[in-house]
């Protein structure tokens, strides 16, 4: 599944069957190669975090959660990762030999597991396994 | 994807490499390229000098060392972490460099050979880059502007020997690099093996 078809997907709390959210955007762990967690908007209170463990499913027409507490406020790990310095879409791809490989456009992630399949560049697709690290300037990849 | 498998040898000019972003593996942009500081006479690179980054960042007080340098590719040069700068002054000891690097020296210098004649000025400087990652940087040649009697209106490519001798006036090369002058970077690296094969008894 790619980021951007699952942006603004609903997330549902099972013990509701209310709505507590929408996906706003995807928090990556470039060391783990997998989704952190995700940001949300529109939720009820004043948390908009929900960290990948208390993810009940990522089906295509809804997330599910067990209830309103799987959204938090703060955690300390998605605060740090979840800052614009540490978003990778639209920034460039540089591999570790110095060569530019292009904008990352998009992500393809395993909903099950969180983790990142591939990066998808405008050229082509490289190895979510590759990934190295996220900064302000660029995503990094192995050579 | 088209990625290049990068060759075992790659020709650059240091023009090139002047104003090039260092990026670590982290993803940030810490400097770029100022100028290149030369080591064993102007033969290798030893290291960068460096500027900030940012529309009003002057130079920096902290340079690279060419041992820090993880990948010297064709659009940055990639660096561990920022904890590899050293010292601008440690860098240049540590090339045997005394002052402010020799790059300005040998930009604008002329060549002349040993019988006596002078070919042009050096107008950039041409780097061979080895191994997987760039691991080492050595000056193979020079591109100069010819003199007159040279009869090339535009720029010449000259290869190098192995050493030279080189003071900030002149720099002075064998008489049979005429015959191993090149117009473009596409023939060079040839050209530089021929020379120097020559110059060893190999021809």
């Amino acid at each position: 599944m790619r980021f951007s078809e699952a942006k603004r997907r609903p997330v549902v709390s099972i013990a509701s069957a209310d709505t507590v959210g929408r996906l706003n955007d995807f928090i990556v762990d470039p060391a783990a190669r997998r989704v952190a967690g995700l940001k949300l908007k529109a939720t009820p209170g004043n948390g908009d975090l929900l960290p990948w463990a208390n993810i009940k499913g990522f089906g295509v027409d809804a997330i599910t959660v067990a209830d309103l507490d799987a959204i938090v406020l703060a955690d300390d790990n998605l605060s740090a990762l979840g800052d614009k310095h540490h978003a990778p879409l639209n920034k460039r791809v540089l591999t570790q030999a110095g060569f530019e490989l292009g904008a990352l456009q998009d992500i393809d992630f395993d909903p099950d597991t969180g983790e990142l399949v591939a990066l998808i560049l405008a050229d082509g697709d490289v190895e979510g396994a590759r990934l190295v690290a996220v900064g302000s300037y660029a995503v990094i990849v192995r050579a | 994807m088209s990625e290049p498998r990068r060759a075992n040898s790659v020709l650059m000019r240091s023009s090139e490499i002047t104003k090039r972003v260092v990026v670590t593996f982290a993803g940030e942009d810490i400097a770029q390229v100022k100028d290149i500081i030369y080591a064993a006479n102007g033969g290798q690179v030893g290291g960068f000098t460096l500027n900030g980054r940012g529309f009003l960042a002057g130079p920096l007080k902290t340079s690279l060392a060419w041992a820090s340098v993880a990948a010297l590719g064709p659009d940055a040069v990639m660096i561990e972490s920022d904890s590899v700068l050293t010292s601008t002054e440690e860098v240049l000891a540590s090339t045997g460099t005394a002052g402010d690097g020799q790059h300005g020296d040998i930009l604008g210098s002329d060549v002349l050979t040993d019988d006596g004649s002078n070919l042009g000025r050096v107008v950039d400087v041409i780097i061979d880059v080895t191994g997987v990652h760039g691991d080492q940087a050595d000056v193979v040649g020079y591109e100069i502007a010819p003199d007159p009697k040279m009869g090339a209106a535009e720029r010449l490519l000259i290869p190098l020997p192995d050493t030279l001798a080189a003071s900030g006036e002149h720099l002075i090369v064998p008489a049979a690099v005429r015959n191993f002058v090149s117009h473009d970077l596409a023939g060079f690296g040839a050209a530089i093996v021929a020379y120097r094969n020559q110059l060893n008894g190999q021809s």
